[in-house]
């Protein structure tokens, strides 16, 4: 028989009815309906096909632990994976089946299904092992093609938001023992949350008729009076559409609130919310999760948890078959059969698998009455059909095979505790011999579990429970008498797996749907030695898909400890991870997504660089000019020359105000200057600046710059554009932990100056023009020296240094003049050439003059004496950072990589940046035996002014192959490049053009 | 995410903070004296127990001070925090709450880690 309504529908709104479509075909649901529940009421059987064997598959639960019915929802970005039994339907919802080609119902990936020894446990390792070449072009591709789920978003810009809770308790669930526990605490002196996954209150009240009356009246009247309550308490809010993902550590809770449950998504607005809740206590109270049991063909559409059956007759009003089959192990499913009835329906046989004294009488008498095909000591040994439960073959009296014709078998192995969330809060659970279930022992937080998480499954006795395990909070005293519909006797018979009759290759009994895993793989698995659970898991994939097993992963640890001839209890649970729940990344983003990722720092002459066709370049987060087109043709190649031939020829100008500066004062800023750098401070001059290193304890360069002596008690030093905080940070660190006798205070003024660096030999004669109150001449202005005066009623700056190897000025001048004075400067300068240039001209220019570049030349591994920095170590200084590990053996070592230049000896050759310095013409091919490498290019640049391809490299004992020839690997061929080792000062080694 | 309580400004969430490291090892101050064994020992050489840590802290996106904590790393309880000035507490005024020698219970893995 089909689907048919139940009148006395307690949620969905039977006067508004929604048009939606699945794979295409328009369907009609009411409002509130999920898609599950709205298909069934279309008699819509099969939804899915499997991952792995693309066998068919319908809907198996009704909620979140849903194995088999997750689709794509065409209307929300392309969003896969949603699960079908969640999402809620809308008008015009375009709802498509996954993994399915050509179609759900011709699905040519079932061919899978008859391949299935191939697909065995452990088929990821075993199968696509060689040979080499053939992961990347055959599996892969062909596995991402038939395994696997939906299809990636679409054109998707996440709209999520954060929001954060600070409060005294956290409810998790408003079921019934959630709402009795809120209600308790109603306009106490506690600040709480309660949060409900669903759009409405109630859980279990809802999902079926076993709790009758609360205090003498329906259970609805009951809710609403409770969540009137609530709403007007000063102390209570209620979350709705808000799934608990994760308890991490000190009661730090996240729930994912869906703020378009049951409606079209509107675009400009947010999406979800992540709560991400602080709470000193927290009350779990989320209920129970149904678990099936393995029989042959356990995942035909057709089967379905029993709890579920009943949920789609209470809460959404759908009776998905009149006449089902019942298969338990347990007390649980007489809500369900009475409701049938109730209904005026009629299970065609109620199949149980305990023996007729645990059954117990009342339901004898009541199957009898009611004229019920019944089976005691009875269980399902499988189930036939094409595409969908059609015969179902129950074993009775041992070895007894009855068939009956039915198109739905409801199951129900018994029930677990929803652990997840307690477990992920670290508390510790136990095995339950009664419930045959773990359930939560000792908490590791201030966790608090109530109800049928705790194990408690008397609904009788929930109101007890709560008082006695809150009655620490003083909560108040609240009238509860819970009438229940039937027997409080749980009384459930351990069964995992029933016997399978049949043998084919079609035949299947499954432990997890999900993944596609098999009662056979897990055997397997134990025999080839994975007898461990959590490798076991791995190896087979049990309980890895995005249910997370919630419906099988203790049925899997039944049947390895039965295979094991363990206890449950000594197999033990694997890992129970955050998220609960599948968690859209977009969520855990928020609005920290594409320009709100990270914060763009721009120069205040971002603009002009625009306005002059800057490309950028990404330092950190400074936007640069990378270099600068002339004309919209004009390549990066041409450019860089362009901008390197003539700084050397006239003047060129660049944005240094990216630059970090750190401002030391103090009364020991000398002394702390002296132990920060290796660089000796004490004789130099005021108003004079040094090129200064950084070091780390272990004798790495950290950063460089260049420090300017105001006098003892005043220096500023520049860092590298990117290491400016973690400079600040270390200069800190050893004021305060190592040496907090020096009084000296450190300041970041990066902001505070934007920095011009000009160079070239018209450099001077621009500056002239510019600062006309200054004296430039070489006497009065000599090289590392720098002059402070007033510009415009600021404090400006201006240091004769250079990066480029020539006659060269950088500015520090307040921000607000900036943008002004880059124009004055270009004002005068136009007449001399001057030249704007980026990163690139930069780096290249520096190259020509040997002039390393931290993070380039250096990568952690370098010390000052690799680069021939000896000038620069204050020797005779007591101590500085990193000074002792200067002479460790290994830094001693004379066949450290050493900076060197390399020239190409066809001069028409290019050397590439990255490639291995060695000393064979040829590598091997293919190379069989390691190559002996020598060391790397760490800088390559074809030089504008020497017309030649001019590079520094890093090899082993450098210093001592001046002349020598080598070669350098190419990413053409096999050939290398002949090269010669050089000075790495290409240009003016003897510094005349920046000193004269 | 564990809470911070820092000496300075309270509580405050374990993002505001950057970890140092162990905490207590003081930079030599011979250390030309000291011969290459040595200097490695505290340039390269860190404790990592399971259990009672002295560690460093900084509250880098707060106040940026250094401070020290004592905290149990098999399951991040912060003992105690005190100024990098104040004196040390004594490994003894904590108990270490692991019973096995690994801490791992006879029961499962991950989240049994913890067994009190
Ligand atoms: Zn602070």
């Amino acid at each position: 028989m089909s689907a048919l309504d139940n009148k006395k529908s307690s949620y969905i709104k039977k006067n508004k009815k929604v048009s939606f479509t699945f794979d295409g075909k328009k369907y009609y649901g009411y409002k509130g309906d999920t898609i599950a529940s709205a298909l069934l009421r279309n008699n819509v059987r099969l939804i899915a096909r499997s991952f792995k064997y693309h066998r068919p598959r319908g809907i198996y639960t009704c909620g979140i632990e849903e194995p088999n019915a997750i689709v794509q929802i065409l209307n929300e970005h392309n969003e896969p994976n949603a699960r079908a039994t969640v999402k809620q339907i809308y008008e015009g919802m375009k709802v498509d089946s996954q993994n399915r080609w050509p179609s759900l119902n011709l699905d040519i990936g079932s061919i899978n299904n008859l391949l299935s020894p191939m697909f065995s446990a452990g088929f990821y390792y075993k199968t696509f092992m060689g040979p080499k070449g053939f992961w990347k072009k055959i599996y892969e591709p062909i596995i991402r093609r038939t395994a696997g789920l939906g299809k990636p978003p679409k054109e998707f810009r996440s709209k999520s938001i954060h929001q954060n809770h600070n409060v005294d308790i956290v409810i998790v669930g408003a079921g019934l023992s959630g709402l009795i526990a809120a209600r308790k605490l109603i306009d106490t002196e506690y600040d709480v949350l309660l949060l409900e996954q669903d759009s409405f209150l109630g859980g279990v009240l809802k999902n079926s008729n076993k709790v009758e009356q609360i205090n003498n009246q329906e259970v609805n009247k009951w809710i609403k009076e409770t969540e009137r309550l609530i709403k007007i308490s000063t102390n209570i809010k209620i979350l709705k559409n808000s799934l608990v993902t994760s308890y991490n550590f000190t009661n730090h809770l996240i729930a994912l609130e869906d703020k378009f449950a049951g409606k079209a998504i509107d675009t400009s607005k947010s999406e979800l919310t992540l709560h991400k809740i602080r709470t000193t206590h927290t009350i779990l109270a989320n209920g129970h999760i149904e678990r099936f049991i393995s029989f042959r063909n356990n995942d035909l559409p057709g089967v379905m948890l029993a709890s579920s059956f009943e949920k789609y007759i209470h809460r959404y009003g759908v009776i998905p078959e009149t006449n089902p089959v019942i298969f338990t192990n347990n007390s649980t499913t007489v809500t369900l059969l009475k409701s049938l009835v109730d209904l005026g329906h009629k299970p065609v046989a109620y199949v149980d698998a305990r023996d007729k004294n645990k059954i117990g009488k009342k339901l004898l008498t009541y199957l009898k009455k009611n004229n019920i095909p019944f089976y005691f000591n009875a269980e399902i040994e499988g189930c036939d059909g094409n595409k969908k439960v059609e015969t179902i073959s129950i074993r009775k009296n041992k070895n007894k095979i009855i068939k009956v014709k039915s198109s739905m078998l409801c199951v129900s192995g018994g029930i677990n505790p929803d652990i997840h969330l307690f477990t992920q809060s670290k508390g510790l659970v136990k095995w339950d011999d009664k419930l045959i279930t773990f359930k939560p022992d000792v908490p590791f937080q201030n966790t608090i579990t109530i109800g049928s998480v705790s194990g408690n499954y008397n609904y009788e006795k929930t109101h007890d429970e709560i008082n006695n395990k809150l009655s620490f909070l003083k909560p108040k005293n609240i009238e509860m008498k819970i009438k229940i519909n039937d027997t409080n006797n749980f009384n459930i018979k351990e069964l995992w797996e029933t016997r399978h009759e049949k043998k084919s290759n079609w035949s299947k009994s499954f432990i997890d749907l999900h993944n596609d895993v098999t009662t056979k793989d897990l055997k397997q698995a134990v025999v080839e030695g994975f007898d461990r659970i959590e490798h076991l898991k791995r190896f087979t994939t049990n309980s890895m898909g995005t249910d997370q097993g919630k419906i099988s992963s203790i049925n899997s640890l039944g049947i390895v400890s039965k295979i094991l001839k363990k206890e449950i209890s000594e197999v033990g649970t694997t890992t129970y991870r955050p998220p609960y729940a599948p968690l859209s990344f977009s969520a855990i983003a928020g609005r920290n997504t594409y320009e709100f990722y990270d914060p763009q720092r721009k120069t205040p002459i971002h603009n002009w660089h625009i306005n002059n066709k800057a490309i950028f370049e990404d330092v950190g987060q400074w936007k640069r000019p990378w270099y600068f087109k002339e004309h919209d043709s004009e390549t990066m190649h041409q450019a860089v020359q362009r901008e390197s031939k003539q700084t050397r020829q006239t003047a060129g100008i660049l944005d240094g105000s990216t630059l970090g500066k750190i401002e030391i004062k103090g009364k020991d800023a000398l002394e702390f200057m002296n132990l920060m750098y290796t660089n000796p401070f004490t004789k130099m001059k005021p108003m004079t600046s040094r090129y200064a290193l950084m070091l780390g304890e272990d004798g790495m360069i950290k950063d460089d710059g260049i420090v300017c002596k105001f006098n003892d008690k005043h220096f500023i030093a520049t860092t590298t554009s990117g290491g400016a905080p973690k400079v600040l940070a270390d200069m800190e660190e050893y004021l305060q932990t190592e040496w907090p006798h020096l009084q000296v205070y450190v300041n970041s003024i990066t902001e505070q100056f934007t920095t011009f660096n000009i160079s070239g030999p018209k450099s001077r004669d621009i500056m002239s023009k510019v600062f006309t109150e200054v004296d430039f001449s070489n006497e009065n202005f000599p090289f590392m020296t720098f002059k402070v005066f007033n510009y415009k009623g600021t404090e400006a700056r201006i240091m004769r240094a250079s990066f480029t190897g020539e006659l060269g000025y950088e500015i520090y001048i307040t921000p607000n003049h900036g943008l002004e004075l880059w124009k004055r400067i270009f004002h005068h300068g136009n007449v001399f050439d001057l030249v704007p240039y980026g990163t690139e001209t930069m780096h290249l220019l520096r190259a020509e003059k040997g002039y390393v570049v931290i993070g380039q030349e250096t990568d952690g591994t370098v010390t000052p004496i690799d680069l021939n920095f000896n000038w620069m170590i204050g020797k005779k200084k007591k101590d500085f950072i990193g000074k002792r590990s200067l002479t460790r053996s290994d830094t001693a070592r004379e066949d450290r990589k050493q900076l060197v230049g390399i020239v190409p000896l066809d001069k028409s050759e290019f050397i590439e940046e990255g490639q291995h310095v060695v000393e064979r013409e040829r590598l091997p091919n293919p190379i069989k035996t390691p190559v002996e490498y020598l060391g790397h290019v760490s800088s390559s640049y074809h030089s504008p002014n020497l017309n030649h391809c001019i590079a520094m490299a890093m090899i082993k004992g450098g210093n001592k192959l001046m002349g020598k020839k080598l070669f350098i690997s190419s990413s053409y061929g096999t050939k290398n490049i002949a090269v010669e080792v050089v000075s790495p000062v290409f240009i003016d080694p003897e510094n005349k053009r920046l000193t004269s | 995410m564990i809470l911070i309580n820092c000496p300075y400004c309270g509580e405050r969430d374990q993002s505001e903070f950057s970890n140092g490291g162990e905490a207590h090892v003081a930079r030599p101050e011979n250390s030309d004296s000291l011969n290459d064994k040595d200097w490695g020992q505290y340039v390269f050489y860190r404790d990592n127990p399971k259990g009672i840590f002295y560690e460093r802290w900084v509250h880098s996106h707060g106040c940026r001070k250094w401070f020290n904590a004592v905290r149990n790393t098999a399951t991040d309880e912060i003992l105690k925090i005190y100024k990098v000035d104040e004196k040390t507490p004594k490994i003894d005024s904590f108990t270490n709450t692991l019973k096995t020698p690994s801490g791992e219970p006879k029961v499962g893995s991950g989240n049994f880690t913890v067994k009190k």
